[in-house]
């Protein structure tokens, strides 16, 4: 079957020479629910601008769905492929939320009509209220700008989101919040979701394909319990496994497995253990 | 010796239509390191703007109550002093970056306080070092990834060497061993120079592992405050203010519900491991 996405050998220079990618090959696929992690400055957000054609190969190519992203116009990329920024404040600029959700689709020439749907659509899935419609975006806390970002992507209606640190500065709370509301636009409306992210026990949690980048490569590429049963491998890239994972690979000579990536599952072990053990 | 004290702070932004701290008491003894924990809106970042005179310098609203550096009280101390003490790393990097290049955004506040150039040199090597930013000195800071950029803020406060040092989510988009290795310098900065700390964090991990004191703040009150390991102890009153502590004491703290913990909730993988091992051997 071919990939959704398909990367080919890209590499990609910044203007001052910074080279941030290096012959890299990946291939998303329908029904992927990936995680990009690794070492500061490996190249994670550089990749995703790639994905959607923000930023262009200097070599090797990009396919989306068949496009080419250094051919494709701006229109065809945006409703397939959505990225929201590391820090959404520098997405936003619009001074109330609707023109914000509404930019995009504006933007690719639908009818005012057609507009106004996509954002009631978007703005009912992110979970946005009617009266958040008017208000300015930076009034709005945090965790519902995060909301606001991802309904002016969702109101294209691309195939992929990719969201780049959807959890920084959210408490634990509303990060599983928004977790909880990718997982669902994954599963019901089978989006691919790409998250890049610091936060291990959000990716033990909600992720199943890991893909680990160190110096503009890709490393590592599996299942999420796999990539996080090698820690030394990990370390290369400056990562480490969430705690409870690290906790079980400590006690290997009890009979612990390497892979446990919930709170929950550990203490479902332990708790075995401990009633099992004559 | 006391370095901070709040007496009954209530604080209102001038366009907010409520107060946003509630009466905050809290003290502080040099050579502590605090940590603050609470939910988005909760009032952290407003509370520590009360420390380096950004509220009520910088920002317009009503205060009422005091906070006192040193015993000297904010509103009749010049803007210049307290920043001569308390160094602040902004959650959001880029609010901090005024310079063309790295280099210069970590120089530019040590020519202030007029240091030499020998002082600033070695500082610069210092910093940079600790921060592992030794080759990014060149670029201009807006062409970082988001983990340098924050690399850079934390290491432009560092090279200031305050005495109160208050970091707003320092650590939020570095890598998960370049967020351990800033706690372990700021934790030895505390051992060695006796430098005191205050430490916002969502993530609880590291946080437990370095701080003598923790804080719970929610809806501009600060709740509850004690000692790191009789803080998490208090497992219920975290969960119930959606703080979830680090995933170790999590899953302590769900076997001790139902019977199967004995003793404290561990705070770090080695506890963890000690508690489990020993009732597995006194098992067999
Ligand atoms: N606009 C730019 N101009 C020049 N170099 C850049 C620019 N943006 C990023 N870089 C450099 O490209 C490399 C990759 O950066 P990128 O932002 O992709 O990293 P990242 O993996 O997302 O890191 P982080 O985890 O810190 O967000 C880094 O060395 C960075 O300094
Ligand atoms: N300049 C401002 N004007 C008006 N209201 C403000 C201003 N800055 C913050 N607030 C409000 O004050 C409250 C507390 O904000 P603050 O940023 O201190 O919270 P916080 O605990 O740091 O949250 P987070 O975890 O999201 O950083 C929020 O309701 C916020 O909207
Ligand atoms: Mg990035
Ligand atoms: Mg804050």
């Amino acid at each position: 079957m071919a990939a959704y996405i398909d990367v080919q050998n890209l590499s990609y220079s910044y203007p001052d020479g910074t080279l941030a990618l290096r012959k890299v090959n990946l291939r998303v696929n329908n029904g992927d629910f990936l995680a990009l992690i690794g070492q500061n400055g490996s190249g994670k957000t550089t990749l995703s601008k790639c994905l959607n054609g923000i930023l262009k190969p200097t070599d090797g190519t990009v396919l989306v769905d068949g496009f080419d992203t250094s051919t494709a116009s701006v229109a065809e990329m945006v409703r397939r492929v959505g990225y929201v920024f590391q820090n959404p404040d520098h997405q936003i600029f619009n001074s109330n939320v609707y023109d914000e959700i509404a930019y995009g689709p504006r933007n690719i020439g639908l009818r005012e009509a057609e507009v106004k749907d996509r954002v009631i659509e978007a703005t009912r899935v992110v979970g946005l209220k009617d009266e958040h419609l008017s208000v300015h975006p930076f009034f709005l806390p945090k965790g519902l700008r995060q909301r606001v970002a991802i309904a002016s992507i969702l109101a294209l209606r691309p195939k992929v989101i990719i969201v780049d640190e959807p959890t920084t500065g959210q408490d634990m709370y509303q990060s599983f919040e928004i977790m909880n509301f990718l997982t669902e636009l994954h599963e019901k409306n089978g989006h691919i979701i790409i998250i890049v992210t610091h936060d291990m026990p959000i990716v033990a949690r909600y992720a199943k394909r890991v893909v680990v980048m160190a110096m503009g490569q890709i490393i590592m590429d599996g299942p999420t319990a796999e990539v996080f049963s090698h820690p030394e491998e990990l370390s290369k890239s400056f990562v480490k496994p969430p705690q409870i994972t690290r906790l079980g690979q400590s006690l290997l000579t009890y009979g612990f497995p390497p892979n446990i990536l919930r709170v929950e599952e550990m203490a479902a072990v332990v708790k075995e253990k401990m009633v099992f053990t004559p | 010796m006391e370095i901070v004290r709040i007496e009954d702070l209530r604080w209102k932004y001038s366009e907010a239509r409520e107060y946003t701290l509630k009466g905050v008491n809290l003290f502080l003894e040099e050579g502590k390191f605090l940590g603050i924990v609470g939910p988005n809106g909760a009032g952290k970042t407003t509370l520590v703007y009360t420390l380096n005179g950004l509220i009520p310098y910088r920002y317009n609203g009503i205060k009422k109550g005091r906070v006192f550096i040193y015993g000297h009280d904010t509103e009749a101390t010049p803007v210049e002093k307290l920043t001569s003490w308390v160094g602040l790393v902004f959650s959001d990097p880029e609010a901090q970056f005024t310079s063309m290049t790295v280099e210069d955004e970590l120089v530019f506040g040590m020519e202030n306080i007029g240091l030499d150039r020998k002082e600033i040199k070695a500082r610069l090597e210092w910093v940079t070092e600790l921060t592992n930013t030794a080759s990014l000195l060149e670029k201009p800071p807006y062409e970082l990834s988001g983990g340098q950029k924050q690399r850079v803020a934390i290491a432009s406060v560092l090279a200031m060497k305050p005495k109160l040092l208050i970091m707003d989510e320092p650590t939020s988009m570095l890598d998960p061993i370049g967020r351990e290795t800033i706690f372990e310098v700021i934790a030895r900065l505390k051992q060695e120079e006796g430098i005191t700390i205050i430490a916002i964090e969502h993530n609880l991990e590291l946080l437990a592992a370095v701080a003598d004191d923790m804080a719970l703040l929610n809806d501009g009150q600060i709740i509850f405050q004690a000692q790191t390991r009789e803080f998490f102890n208090n497992y219920d009153l975290l969960i119930a203010n959606q703080i979830y502590p680090p995933e170790v004491t999590q899953m302590a703290g769900i076997l001790r519900k139902e019977g199967y913990w004995p003793g404290s909730l561990p705070l770090n993988i080695e506890q963890a491991r000690k508690q489990i091992s020993k009732s597995l051997v006194r098992a067999v």
